[in-house]
């Protein structure tokens, strides 16, 4: 018996194995049945309900603003933890560190542009995600939580972008710093101690930039990434994204 | 109450959910269209987007990432002070409002109070109707703008804050302008449905890009008024 | 899922894989890549060996660095792209891939300077935009070359750089100058300028000179070490009334007007009195003379007769810092002289009359300290009551340290944004950069300028760990000027102001005095310092004749014998015994072979550049000729006489033949013309 060796029978005998089948239980035909298991059957994937509506899928519903704030992170996370390898938080070797991604790492002045690029545009795109939300409605009952918690996210998002602003220790790092942290000052009674706090001392220094370091690296990205598991979750429980208002919703008073 | 006075709710979720339960007040319609929408399996329809979109994204900040280089500037050196000193660019509007106001105004009152505002949005009743400003009543909504022109042009010409005081008047005339009317045109329709959050978020945005938009790129030496062009970048 | 959106997933799937190839790919096209490449291509060529060519040809592309842990840590990567540096086959190859030229470091030193710490740039960089440090983010960028003697500087602080000739002569300039009386800079802390006491200004100077010096001092003296302010014409006149109201000292007003009422001396004397006395050994008159003190050209129009003659006679006593020696004229001699500079070096197209005496204004006196307080004067004028003035001008210590953005450039905006234009225009035309400034302006050379930035740019603040310090004067050098009696006499008659003594003293004289005693005999010294004589016809400056009495000379003499000696250089280089004829006819075939004729007068013949040698025996130890020919460099670096390497039989023979000159006439003043 001669067997035939096409891609097609090598992809059958592959999803048929033992291996593939105690990773991937579904089958891999194209069946209604399977395309609900493929979702739900998926760790990363069960965020999403089986079925979703058309009406969703179009750009004008979301604009895709917090898939693509969600992408966003991904990259930085991916190239912040690259960037990690190379980085030492203390002076004046962070500085160095720059011109070493610059100099001789491979493709490192490319990570760190990645890296940069991406944290200006997540700024910019979360805050029209906030936008889009508001002109939207989004925000009305049953999403009132959720909306709170897109506004810790915008937050947290200043917040990561500040404090990895100071990370390469040059001059418009430290003064970009140096200015955010005199406005802190102004605060009635708190304001000196609040900038202490922050900076573990008076100036902005090396005590300063192993905070941020770690606020950057590990505090605010582990909060980020809870609430932003909290906020995608509850997307789904307050009955998926919602659009702009239909025209008959419009005159619509409910929940009052 | 007759059975169409619940509506029927088709729930996403595949394990089965409570019927959601609709309380429609007397004074309003009881006639509310039942609405199916059409609806997709997540994969591949969803899923197939979300990596397009995922590698659009990635796409355009490596372009973005192989034309332009981050900037790097001199080792940190606290004995040696830019002129100006500009904080991430995201922060240069609370910076431009520091240049009008005292720092506890600027650098934490109006902070807290946007952060404040921002949260309270959906728990507030006047966000939750979707009902136009001018159905309030125009004499309401003319009183209403001529009290805060009282208040809102004295005050910020006390304190030179011309860049918030033009956008601000800016609005009212745009409210204003939107007063409905016997045969309003499509533009002007549109403008008398807006309802008064939209109104205030639209004033914010405008004032807060005017005010980054400025202190990036229109603001020299001692935080002087220049041209872009004569910011040495 | 749509034919259109299979359509849009698979094209977005190929630009992604595509643009994440990108950055890689521009990773592998640096532009050191080419230069590595076009390296390898040149030194196979110029390789002496096949087997070596393929060595070259076969390197790697790879960063290369010359790493100093021990010297700040300093990463230079500048080798990655100028690969030819230190291989000799690569002479005159073209830029980046030559050869560097060698000086004392280099190529030798390179591993332990690398190549920023001297030519600026960004070491850290591999790329040429960058290394260059033309960005405007990198605080140093490359060192234009004609200022590269200035990194020398920075270890080697001394006023006399070896091999920096650049360096050394704007030091020199800054020196002369008097850059130090108005800033301070490490190392001239304790620094006086050479400028005269104004303290006798109403018995020495006319109101009117003063004026016309005020306005431009080099249109009065090309020569002139004092630079033109911008004084007000206000100002000027306040500043005369300040001058001519402060009463001379007691002590000098009685000795000036003593001279004033002696009988007028004969100027023709006067003048054979002053070529005999060597006074342009120093002194500067109509272009000849050393120009290491005052030009006395016009000196007649500028002094008093009186105060001339008090002066003469006693430099010291109208400033004790002067480097005048005190000659021990007789009074009429003296008087001779003063004729001389007060009737010939004068300014014959100006009116005789006399002037009447000025009639100082007190109230204009009183601003007139003020302008002079505002001027800094007091920087190289000192004056009474204005020593603990605060030096004018800002401190030079950390001048090369100097970010860019820390300059004003004020309104010289036509200049490059680098340290090395600013300050070189601070140094031509420092009035440039806004109205009001108070720095002088001193009218230098284009040369000049050059060489004074590159030494301002060597005066950095950032140390150098030990090991690079450069190597200090051997310790058994006597560094102690005399003390007491002979001190004293050292004092009369300034013998530093010429000569080098240890590590101080002037550069006048080629012959330090450090080892004299080592290097003549006593009987020679005595009789050379009662009656100088002209050695090396060929430089201009002379030994003046003080007229000194015997006593002081055999002092001196004594004492040079007796101190100034080295060690390591035997007195006599025969052990005592007289050298052989055998030796003395063989140092003579020796003599004629090396052809010293060329360079030393002996007998009837020979040349001008070295020391005539028919006297050697007289004046010099045979020890010391001996030690000379052994390495003429060991004595002095700048010596031109060549070094043979001689063996030590020749050296031996050479000397016996030198040391056996004598003098055939006794006449003590045979080449004093």
């Amino acid at each position: 018996m001669r067997i035939e060796l096409s891609p097609s029978v090598w992809w059958y005998a592959l999803s048929r194995s033992e291996l593939w089948r105690s990773i991937i239980r579904h089958g891999v035909t194209d069946s209604s049945r399977n395309r609900s298991l493929a979702i739900f059957q998926n760790f990363f994937l069960h965020m999403h309900p089986v079925k979703v509506r058309r009406k969703a899928l179009e750009v004008r519903h979301t604009y895709y603003l917090g898939g693509i704030s969600l992408a966003l992170t991904a990259i930085l996370a991916a190239s912040g933890i690259l960037l990690m390898f190379y980085y030492h938080p203390s002076v004046p070797e962070a500085y160095m560190d720059m011109k070493e991604l610059q100099f001789t790492v491979d493709i490192g002045t490319f990570l760190r542009n990645m890296h940069r690029w991406s944290a200006h545009a997540m700024v910019l795109v979360v805050f029209l995600h906030m936008l889009r939300v508001f002109y939207h409605g989004a925000f009305r009952p049953p999403r009132q939580f959720n909306w709170v918690l897109g506004v810790v996210l915008l937050t947290l998002t200043l917040l990561l972008s500040y404090t990895g602003y100071l990370l390469p220790w040059d001059q418009l790092a430290y003064w970009a710093v140096t200015v955010g942290t005199n406005m802190v000052r102004a605060t009635p009674v708190l304001g000196e101690r609040i900038r202490f706090l922050l900076l573990g001392g008076n100036i902005v220094g090396a005590n300063a930039l192993i905070r941020f370091y770690v606020l950057h690296c590990v505090a605010l990205p582990l909060l980020l990434v809870l609430i932003a598991a909290l906020h995608i979750w509850r997307v789904r429980k307050d009955g998926g994204v919602k659009g702009p208002l239909a025209e008959d919703e419009e005159t619509l008073e409910v929940y009052r | 109450m007759k059975d169409e006075s619940l509506d029927i709710v088709e729930s996403a979720d595949p394990m089965s959910v409570p019927k959601r339960v609709a309380l429609v007040r007397p004074d309003l319609s009881l006639a509310v269209p039942r609405r199916r929408e059409e609806q997709v399996t997540t994969f591949p329809h969803l899923i197939v987007r979300e990596v397009i979109l995922l590698q659009w994204v990635v796409i355009l900040i490596a372009l973005a990432s192989l034309f332009w280089d981050a900037p790097l500037e001199g080792i940190a050196d606290p004995l040696e002070t830019p002129n100006p000193a500009k904080a991430p660019w995201y922060f240069l509007g609370l910076q431009e409002l520091l240049h009008y106001f005292p720092p506890v105004v600027a650098g934490v009152l109006i902070p807290t109070l946007v952060v404040i505002a921002l949260i309270i949005i959906p728990y507030a009743r006047v966000n939750r109707a979707p009902v136009a400003l001018w159905s309030w009543g125009s004499k309401r909504v003319t009183i209403g703008l001529l009290s805060l022109t009282i208040v809102v042009v004295p005050l910020l010409s006390l304190f030179h804050c011309w860049v918030v005081l033009v956008p601000t008047l800016a609005c009212e005339a745009l409210i204003g302008l939107s007063r409905p009317l016997p045969h309003p045109g499509r533009l002007r329709a549109w403008l008398g449905l807006r309802t008064l959050p939209q109104w205030i978020m639209t004033w914010f945005v405008i004032v807060a890009c005017l005010l980054t938009i400025i202190g990036t790129f229109f603001r020299g030496p001692g935080w002087s008024l220049v041209w872009p062009w004569e910011i040495s970048l | 899922m749509t034919n259109r959106l299979r359509v849009v997933f698979a094209t977005s799937s190929v630009v992604f894989l595509v643009v994440l190839a990108a950055a890689p790919l521009k990773n592998a096209l640096r532009e050191y890549h080419g230069y590595q490449r076009e390296y390898r291509r040149l030194a196979a060529e110029r390789a002496p060996s096949a087997r070596l060519a393929r060595a070259v040809a076969s390197r790697p592309d790879r960063i290369e660095q010359i790493w100093n842990p021990g010297f700040g840590n300093r990463v230079d990567r500048c080798v990655t792209c100028h690969q030819g540096v230190s291989e000799p086959t690569l002479a005159g190859a073209p830029a980046p891939f030559g050869f560097h030229s060698e000086t004392a470091h280099t190529p030798v030193d390179l591993d332990q300077f690398g190549c920023v710490f001297c030519h600026g740039g960004q070491g850290l960089a591999t790329t040429a935009a960058e290394a260059h440090g033309l960005t405007r983010h990198w605080p140093t960028p490359l060192l234009p070359s004609v200022y590269l003697e200035a990194s020398c500087g920075r270890c080697h602080r001394g006023a006399q750089a070896s091999e920096a000739p650049r360096l050394s002569k704007g030091r020199q300039l800054m020196e002369r100058y008097a850059c130090y009386s108005c800033h301070l800079a490490r190392g001239y802390e304790a620094y006086t300028a050479e400028a005269p006491s104004l303290s006798a200004t109403p018995l020495k100077l006319r109101a009117s000179w003063v004026r016309a010096w005020l306005k431009d001092p080099k249109a009065l003296n090309a020569n002139a070490r004092m630079p033109r302010f911008r004084i007000e014409p206000g100002e000027t006149d306040a500043l005369i009334n300040y001058l001519f109201s402060r009463p001379p000292a007691v002590e000098l007003a009685s000795r000036i007007e003593a001279a004033a009422t002696e009988p007028p001396g004969d100027a023709a004397k006067g003048e054979v009195l002053f070529r005999e006395s060597r006074c342009i050994s120093c002194h500067t008159v109509e272009g000849k003379g050393n120009d290491s003190a005052p030009e006395l050209s016009l000196v007649g129009s500028k002094a008093s007769r009186a105060w001339l003659l008090a002066f003469v006679r006693d430099p010291s006593a109208f400033n004790p810092r002067t480097p005048m020696p005190a000659f021990d004229f007789t009074p009429e001699e003296a008087r001779d002289i003063a004729a001389y500079l007060s009737e010939e070096l004068r300014d014959f197209s100006e009116p005789a009359q006399q002037e009447s005496p000025f009639q100082p204004n007190q109230r204009l006196a009183e601003e007139g300290r003020k302008v002079f307080l505002k001027y800094g004067c007091f920087g190289c004028h000192p004056m009474e009551g204005m020593s603990g003035q605060e030096k004018i001008g800002p401190e030079l210590s950390a001048l090369a340290d100097k970010k860019v953005s820390s300059l004003d450039f004020g309104r010289r905006s036509d200049l490059p944004k680098t340290l090395a234009a600013w300050v070189g225009a601070k140094v031509t035309e420092p009035s440039s950069f806004a109205p009001g400034l108070k720095m002088p302006t001193f009218s230098l050379q284009t040369e000049e300028v050059t060489s004074v930035v590159t030494a301002l740019l060597s005066l950095s603040g950032e140390g150098v760990p030990d090991e690079y310090q450069p190597i200090s004067a051997s310790p058994n050098r006597v560094t102690a000027v005399p003390a007491g009696d002979v001190g004293r006499l050292f004092d009369r008659y300034r013998c530093l102001s010429c000569h080098i003594v240890g590590a101080s003293g002037g550069d006048i004289s080629t012959a330090p005095l450090t080892f004299e005693g080592s290097k003549v005999t006593r009987d020679w010294l005595e009789s050379y310092l009662l009656t100088p004589y002209t050695i090396r016809g060929i430089l201009p400056e002379r030994m003046p004749f003080f007229r000194m009495n015997a006593g002081d000379a055999k002092r001196i003499a004594d004492y040079i014998a007796d101190v100034f000696l080295d060690d390591s250089i035997p007195s006599d280089a025969f052990g005592g015994r007289p050298p052989a004829q055998e030796e003395v006819a063989a140092g003579e075939r020796t003599y004629t072979r090396l052809g010293c004729n060329s360079c030393h007068i002996l007998g009837q013949a020979g040349g001008y550049y070295g020391p005539p040698l028919s006297d050697a025996g007289d004046r010099l130890k045979s020890g010391w000729i001996a030690y000379w020919l052994e390495n003429p460099q060991r004595w002095r670096e700048d010596v031109r006489c060549p070094n043979y390497g001689l063996s030590r039989e020749q050296i031996v023979e050479l000397t016996a033949f030198v040391s056996t000159r004598h003098k055939i006439a006794a006449d003590p003043a045979a080449g004093s013309q």
